[in-house]
Parts: structure tokens; C-alpha cells; sequence
């Protein structure tokens, strides 16, 4: 008797529980899918406009005043390897020699998704994807857990790992806390000699890329690469040439990776409110004994 | 130990709380430690087994290195995995051991929840099992961590709900809580502290209950953590719907191996720290319980080829990782059915045991082939940890052996803690039941 | 005496009509145009306009139709087909320096209807586009300091020069 008690109290501690964390993950539930804050900026990537100068790989460690680079960025010899993005370089430049085409480059960087796959992961909401487009990241509050490393589609969060008292996840802000905040062009857009990007709302943004492509027969992929790439980026790509040649996942699923886990969330507080029962249930079925008592009911057993 | 004892065959290993003699004296705690032997004659049995020889050597190589880790940044133990952000601390020692400390709540419930009191003797094992495995898990999670003194953020500081590991996190939490409470009754036997077993027993079934949901949710997260990374692991060992079943089937027939590989081991090296009931009844519990895992790997394997079939993979077993894959499959599945089946079909405890090995190395295997080997296998290279890495894993990996030991040989797990009825005065036995305890401690 | 008089006052004439009519054809067009907009990184560009207009003749290729020259861009001659010369004529005239300003984007965005010159490129970008473009095509000079040589500044934001970084003790390079 005692024991059932004590265990009922128990069965309503998991319901609460099984309600609370039901509310809090409501919202990975609930939700349809995110278009994107309508005032959201973006910026047009436009590869075959890029010579491969590494003026923004420049500017943007001026600009978030990141450590000394290796090598000069005007020594091209870094082209012969392809390159990531690191805890020293928030963006970086590759060259794609793409058979009877010319050769073309890449910048990477942030793709500051609209649904990105690190604030999905991460289990202590150190991202944010603020209105005006740009995926921040809150060093206060970050464990170093590394989710965000494994989610990301593009593989652009790096780790300072060499660093023993605080080390933290560094990837482009969108030059948020600088410039973006105050509507303007992050350093690399402004610095970029050929207009590679162009910056603008990024709902504009898919228009103009759209009637780029139209406006120039041939010369285009017909793709804005992330316009519905992992649910939408806020930079998107347009290229001569296939996606895949340039580094690129051409397959590169169009639901955002929260969508991934979204049902086993979901199933989460079903297990806390269902199981107890459920194994309660097999508790009487399996131990009533000849007489019709429960073991317990007489007392403990040791 | 064995040996010690071999050339000392008149002591008196600590197994009660009270000398054995008239006076009857309760046990001092440094008396329990050194399990009634001199601290001199403790140590010379230390020194004479050549299993802590090696234990010097990992220790003596491994804890600097350790330290290390934390003085000059996780870069200089496992470099700058920017791509591979999870390596051996997590493949193995998270991914690896949880799902063979699936034991406590399979255990746990298998005579609670389901009153198989047949599987007592080997309870205290399977949760002790368990336990030892997720604390030890979260020894390689401060490892690993770039700052594990924030660990208890995810509780109390920032919350991230849609988060998988955020449900793992607390659910490892409450779970190590559920596990401490279930192991706690052999520390208040040791102890002396009825009144503390008392509460804890009163609490088993729902103990159990809540170890069961716990363990289903944070061993199918383990799995679902996998799915933010679509792309990365080989689509082999991975299902967007099934991964997290994948994960949660194979934790099963887990723990039971692991603890059947345990009990062996006991039963081989401690032979002296065994009761009678412990010994008398492993083999046929061994067996039982390979009838459990048995059923888990039939069920595992099956799961894993609708997952394949549901994805229309089948085109890759044709590649260089589709041998791979069989050979996971072929050795820590197939093969382990055949050595678990033949065992049960023949009572061969010997085949038994073989059989769980080969599973556990299967569960282990499918964890470092996720999260590791595989990952990122677009990329066309596999992902090898460097060595210091490799060295950190061995020295915690046998900080948790030897803990496993140090309790093995002093609390009540492999053998019933003889008391008296008067140890148990402040509560209310039936009568029928103190005429029975009075007649088996005079014996 | 009279004769040649007159032969003086025709010749003199002529002369001065064709001095007029070059002068007032060729007003305004520079020989050479600095363009020192990029001090910042670079030194001033010493722009050679005469030797361009005397290897290209044709003048549409850089300034569009604003200077005379037919349109052949399809997209530009569904309006521009008979615009002809313009007032304005200098890249800076309708390439903005700035294109990305709250403002700039804000004024694109306002004009209505929404649809001219939605994708024009801002000045620096049309000086490269047009100037790299045709030199990428006719093998002129194409790396960056070919026409505008780093100052300080430039050799500062590309660790370059006496900014350079030194030899690291053990090159660290993230690749895949």
C-alpha cells in the first residue's frame, strides 16, 4: 500500500515534468515552418563574378579583429589547398578549377540560415537569429559541447580549441554587432572590388537573383542556392557551373535539420506520460501471485 | 587478492557489519576499506597482482597527460578537429558506455517492475553496472567539454529545449540520481545505515518505472543526436526515421552482455568476494539473460535491415564501407546469435560468455563507426585520433576498472552483508521472519 | 595683294573653325582621370583615358549609350533603344560610391515602380566589372596592383609587406 502511494506520487512528478518540458519544447512541435522575419537581410553571392583577390577574407579580420593569418592575404599560394573556415578566419576564399570552364572561386562564410541547425542543437540557446537576419552567438553561456560543429550542413562553426581558459565557438556574425544592427553591409561586402555580393532584404534579394539569372541567358545555374536550402540561408549563391563542382552539396536537403529531430522531440513527452502507466500495467499483470495478493502487499521484502 | 589469500587461507575478508565474535563490535570504515587486512598486508597484496602493475604503467603515463589536457586546452590532447568535433572522449566513452550500462534500468525493472526475484543475485551487479557507466560518462563528458566547470548551465542558467542534448543532459542528471538511489541500498548495508535502505526500498517499483522512461528517451537521444548531421554519417548507419530505435534495441542485449562479461570476470578473478547464491546461481542467470539479448539482436538486426530497405540502400553494401558494415553486423550481430542461441540451446555457459563479448564490441563498434569512423566519410578520410587522445581514454577507461573493483571487493554486490536482527531493531519484522534471520546468522 | 588677302583671312578662318569645332568636340574629355577615391588601401589610379579611346574607338562599350553610341545590351534596349548622348556622362555620374547604405538600399526600394536599374553595381564595382572584364578578355593587366599600387593602409588590412605576419613556429593550415 505504501509503496503504491509513494509511486503514484511518482507517476504525477513525471506528468508534471512530461507537461513542463511539453511546453517548452512546444514550440519545436507546434511550429509550421519559419519564412524568416520579413526585414531580414541577406546578401547574393555571385561566383562567377569573384577573382579570387581575398580582399574580404582581409577585411573581415580587420573588421572583428581576429588574429594574424598564417600568410598574407595577397599570398594566393593558399589556393592549392581547400580551405575551412577556422577560429582564426571567419570566412575564407577556395579555387575551384572547373573543367572547360574558367576557373571559378567560393567564399565561405556563415550562411546565416533562417532555421539554422546550430541554434537547433544547441542545448543552451546560445545562438540567435536575430530580425535582421544575422545568427549570433552568446560566448556567456557557452559549454563547449561542439553540437553546433556537428550540425551545421556546411561545417562553418570552428572551436578555439587551443584556448585551456575560455575557449569558444567562433563563425562569421554577419558583422551584426558592428554594422548590421545599424542596417549597414558587412566589411566583406563593402570591401569586395567586383560586387560579388550584393546586400539587400533578402526576400529582394531572391528576386534579383531570379531576374539575374533571366537576364543573362546561359550564364547561370538556374538555382538560387539558398532560397530553400536547409529551410532558406540568408546568403545565397549563384554559380556557372554545377553546385557540386564548387564545394557545394547540390543534394543538400531543402527541410531545416530541426525538422530532422522534430519527431523524436515530439515523442518525448508522449514516453514520460504513457510509460508509467504502461509499466505499472505489466507491474500488476506480471506479479499478482496464486492467491490474487501482490507481493508487497504483506510487507517488505529485503 | 587470491593469491593472499592462498598463502593466508585463515582470514577473515570483511562480509558483515560486526566482528564475528561475541563481542560483536561494529566494523570501523577504515577497517571496511582495507577489507579487515592490514594496511601493510593490503598493499603486498596490491603489489603482487600484476594486473595493477599495469595499471602503474597507464596511470603513470596517463594522469600528466590528463592534466595536461587542462592546462594548455583541449588542443593540445585531440588538436583542431574542426570537422570531427566529436572524437574518442565522446565516441567511446559517451556513446560507447551508456549503452552498456543499460543494465540498471533492464535489471531493475526485470525484478521490480516485472517480480522476477529469481534475478536478485545479480540485480545489485547490473546496477552497480549501470551506475558506474554513466558516471564515468560523464567523466569523459568533463573531458571533452571546452568548458566543463559550465556543465550545470543547461540546468540553471540558459535553457535550449529544442535541443536533443538538452533532453540527454537532464535526463542524464535525474537518471545518475534514480541509478544512486538503486545502488545506495549495498552503500547503507555497508554503511550501517538501515534506516537509509529502509526509505530507498520503499521507492524501488517506482525507481524502476522511472528508470525505464529515463533510460528509452536519452538512449534513443544518443541516437537522435545523429540525425542533425544527415549528410555526414554514412547512410549505412544511418536512418532519418528508425536511428533512434537503432540506438535504444541495441542498448539492450547491451547491458545484458555487459553484464554477463562483468559477472564473468567476478566470478573468475574474485572467486573469494562471491557468495555461494552469487555462485551457484550465475550460470543459469548468465544464460537468462542471454535469452534476453538474444531476443534484443534478432530484434536489432532485423530493425537495421528495414532501415536500409526503407531507404532503398542497398546499392551501398557494395562499397568499401558495405564490407565494413557487415562486418559489424556480421560479427557483433550474426555471430553473437549464433554463440548466445548455441549457448542457450545447449547450456553452454562458455558459449554464453563468448557470445556477450562479441556483442558488446559489436554495440561499442556501431557507436565509433557513428560518430566516428564514418563520419564524415564524404570527405574520403577516416578520422583518427591522435595519440595523447587515445591515451586519455585508456587512464579514465581504467580509473572507471578500477573503481568498479575497489567496490566490487568491499560493498554487498557479489555477496549478501550478514547482520543481525538486532541491526534492524528501529523497524518491525514479522515475527515468523526473526525466528527465520536468528536461525540463519547462528548457523 | 587683294587675293592673297583673302586666301589669308579663308585660310585663318578655316583654321579657326576646325580649331572651334575640335575644341568643342573634344570639351571635356579627359586624357587622363585620376581616380583617388580607394586612398584608404591604394594609391590614386592614373587612369589613361586617350589611350583608350584611341585602342577602342568605340565609346558604348564603357559608357553605355550616354555618350552617343547605340545600345546592344537586349536588356538595357528594351527602354534605352533610342536614348542617345546624356548630360552625364562619368561612371561616378550614375554608379554610386556607396550602394549599400540604409539610404541607398531604402531609395532603391522607394522608386516606383520598382523596376529600373534594380541591379546596377555600385562605382567600384562598375570600374572592375567593366575594366577587369574587358582586360580578363583582351590580356591586359589584371592583378590588383597592376593599376593600383598598396600604400600603407592597403599593406596594413592585408598583413602584407612590412605587416606581414611572421614564420609561424609550426604552420597550422585547416583543410578538409
Amino acid at each position: 500500500m505504501i509503496e503504491r502511494r509513494d509511486f503514484l506520487k511518482g507517476c504525477l512528478a513525471c506528468g508534471v515534468t512530461a507537461a513542463t518540458v511539453s511546453v517548452a519544447s512546444g514550440k519545436a512541435m507546434a511550429a509550421g515552418s519559419f519564412e524568416g522575419y520579413p526585414d531580414a537581410m541577406g546578401v547574393l553571392v555571385d561566383l562567377t563574378r569573384c577573382v579570387g583577390c581575398r580582399s574580404c577574407e582581409a577585411a573581415c579580420n580587420a573588421e572583428q579583429k581576429l588574429p594574424e593569418p598564417d600568410l598574407p592575404f595577397d599570398d594566393m599560394s593558399v589556393f592549392k589547398d581547400k580551405r575551412r573556415t577556422t577560429e582564426k578566419a571567419y570566412t575564407i576564399v577556395n579555387e575551384y578549377k572547373v573543367a572547360d570552364k574558367d576557373t571559378l572561386y567560393r567564399k565561405i562564410q556563415c550562411n546565416h540560415c533562417t532555421e539554422p541547425a546550430c541554434l537547433s542543437s544547441c542545448f543552451v540557446n546560445a545562438y540567435t537569429k536575430t530580425k535582421e537576419g544575422a545568427v549570433i552567438y552568446n560566448a556567456k553561456v557557452c559549454v563547449g559541447c561542439r553540437n553546433c560543429m556537428i550540425a551545421c550542413p556546411f561545417n562553418i562553426p570552428a572551436y578555439s580549441y587551443s584556448s585551456p581558459l575560455n575557449p569558444l565557438v567562433k563563425k562569421c556574425i554577419f558583422c551584426y554587432d558592428t554594422r548590421l544592427k545599424d542596417g549597414k553591409p558587412p566589411a566583406c561586402v563593402e570591401i569586395c572590388p567586383q560586387q560579388v555580393m550584393t546586400f539587400g532584404r533578402r526576400a529582394d534579394l531572391i528576386k534579383l537573383g531570379h531576374d539575374r539569372i533571366q537576364a543573362n541567358p546561359g550564364k547561370y545555374v538556374d538555382k538560387l542556392y539558398g532560397e530553400k536550402a536547409v529551410g532558406g540561408t540568408s546568403w545565397m549563391y549563384l554559380s556557372s557551373v554545377d553546385f557540386d563542382k564548387v564545394g557545394m552539396d547540390g543534394h543538400i536537403q531543402n527541410e531545416p535539420i530541426i525538422s530532422n529531430v522534430k519527431d523524436f522531440l515530439g515523442f518525448v513527452p508522449m514516453v514520460l506520460s504513457i510509460w508509467p502507466a504502461l509499466f505499472t500495467g505489466v507491474h500488476l499483470l506480471a506479479t499478482k501471485n496464486k492467491d490474487g495478493h501482490h507481493d508487497h502487499e504483506e510487507g517488505d521484502h529485503q | 587478492m587470491k593469491q593472499f589469500l592462498t598463502r593466508n587461507p585463515n582470514t577473515q575478508i570483511i562480509s558483515s557489519l560486526r566482528k564475528d565474535d561475541d563481542k560483536g563490535r561494529p566494523w570501523t570504515l577504515m577497517e571496511k576499506i582495507f577489507l579487515g587486512l592490514t594496511p601493510q598486508q593490503y598493499l603486498s597484496q596490491a603489489m603482487s597482482n600484476p594486473l595493477n602493475w599495469i595499471f602503474a604503467v597507464i596511470f603513470l603515463i596517463g594522469f600528466p597527460v590528463l592534466i595536461g589536457r587542462y592546462i594548455f586546452g583541449l588542443s593540445w590532447a585531440v588538436g583542431d578537429p574542426y570537422d570531427n568535433a566529436w572524437g574518442l572522449f565522446l565516441a567511446f566513452g559517451l556513446f560507447g558506455m551508456v549503452p552498456l550500462s543499460s543494465s540498471g534500468f533492464q535489471l531493475g525493472s526485470a525484478v521490480e517492475v516485472f517480480g522476477r526475484h529469481d534475478f536478485e543475485p545479480i540485480e545489485r551487479l547490473g546496477i552497480l553496472n549501470g551506475i558506474l557507466g554513466y558516471f564515468f560518462a560523464v567523466m569523459f563528458l568533463m573531458v571533452d567539454l571546452g568548458q566543463p566547470w559550465r556543465l550545470p548551465y543547461p540546468m540553471v542558467v540558459s535553457w535550449g529545449p529544442e535541443a536533443v542534448l538538452f533532453l540527454v543532459a537532464w535526463h542524464v542528471a535525474t537518471y545518475l540520481s534514480v541509478q544512486a538511489a538503486e545502488t545506495s541500498t549495498a552503500f547503507f548495508e555497508w554503511m550501517g545505515w538501515p534506516a537509509g535502505k529502509t526509505f530507498v526500498k520503499k521507492m524501488a517499483l517506482g525507481l524502476a518505472v522511472a528508470g525505464i522512461i529515463l533510460s528509452t528517451l536519452h538512449q534513443g537521444a544518443l541516437g537522435a543526436l545523429s540525425t542533425y548531421a544527415p549528410g555526414k554519417v554514412h547512410p549505412l548507419w544511418y536512418s532519418s526515421s528508425f536511428q533512434w530505435l537503432y540506438f535504444f534495441v541495441s542498448s539492450l542485449p547491451g547491458g545484458l552482455c555487459m553484464v554477463i562479461v562483468v559477472s564473468t570476470i567476478a566470478v573468475k578473478t574474485m572467486q573469494w568476494r562471491c557468495d555461494d547464491t552469487f555462485k551457484n546461481s550465475l550460470s543459469k542467470l548468465q544464460i537468462a539473460l542471454a535469452k534476453g539479448a538474444s531476443m534484443g539482436l534478432i530484434t536489432y538486426l532485423t530493425i537495421r535491415l528495414i532501415g536500409i530497405a526503407h531507404d532503398n540502400k542497398w546499392a551501398y553494401l557494395g562499397t568499401g564501407w558495405g564490407a565494413w558494415w557487415m562486418f559489424e553486423i556480421g560479427f557483433g550481430v550474426i555471430l553473437s546469435l549464433i554463440l548466445l542461441t548455441a549457448g542457450i540451446r545447449n547450456n553452454s555457459v562458455a558459449l554464453v560468455r563468448l557470445g556477450a563479448w562479441t556483442t558488446i564490441i559489436g554495440v561499442v563498434l556501431n557507436r565509433l563507426n557513428v560518430y566516428m569512423f564514418t563520419f564524415n566519410w564524404q570527405q574520403g578520410h577516416v578520422h583518427i585520433p591522435p595519440i595523447r587522445e587515445i591515451i586519455i581514454t585508456v587512464t579514465v577507461y581504467s580509473v572507471y576498472i578500477v573503481t568498479y573493483r575497489a567496490i566490487l571487493y568491499r560493498w554487498p554486490i557479489l555477496f549478501k552483508w550478514k547482520t543481525r536482527y538486532s541491526d534492524y531493531a528501529v523497524l518491525e519484522p514479522q515475527p515468523a521472519a526473526i525466528a527465520e534471520a536468528e536461525a540463519a546468522s547462528s548457523k | 595683294m587683294h587675293a592673297v588677302k583673302q586666301k589669308m583671312i579663308l585660310g585663318i578662318t578655316g583654321i579657326l573653325m576646325m580649331l572651334v569645332s575640335n575644341v568643342c568636340f573634344g570639351a571635356g574629355i579627359p586624357d587622363k582621370v585620376s581616380i583617388g577615391s580607394i586612398q584608404k588601401y591604394y594609391a590614386p589610379v592614373s587612369f589613361n583615358h586617350a589611350a583608350h579611346i584611341n585602342r577602342l574607338k568605340d565609346c558604348g562599350l564603357c559608357h553605355h549609350h550616354t555618350t552617343g553610341a547605340q545600345v546592344t545590351d537586349p536588356n538595357c534596349a528594351r527602354c534605352h533603344k533610342n536614348s542617345g548622348a546624356q548630360p552625364v556622362v562619368s561612371c561616378k555620374g550614375c554608379h554610386v560610391a556607396d550602394p549599400f547604405t540604409p539610404e541607398a538600399l531604402k531609395q532603391q526600394r522607394d522608386q516606383q515602380p520598382p523596376v529600373y536599374h534594380r541591379d546596377k553595381p555600385g562605382l567600384k564595382a562598375a570600374y572592375h566589372i567593366s575594366c577587369l572584364g574587358c582586360h580578363q578578355k583582351m590580356n591586359g593587366p589584371t592583378g590588383c596592383q597592376d593599376c593600383h599600387k598598396r600604400n600603407d593602409g592597403g599593406d596594413a588590412i592585408f598583413k602584407s609587406g612590412k605587416h606581414a605576419p611572421k614564420a609561424p613556429a609550426k604552420p597550422k593550415t585547416a583543410h578538409h
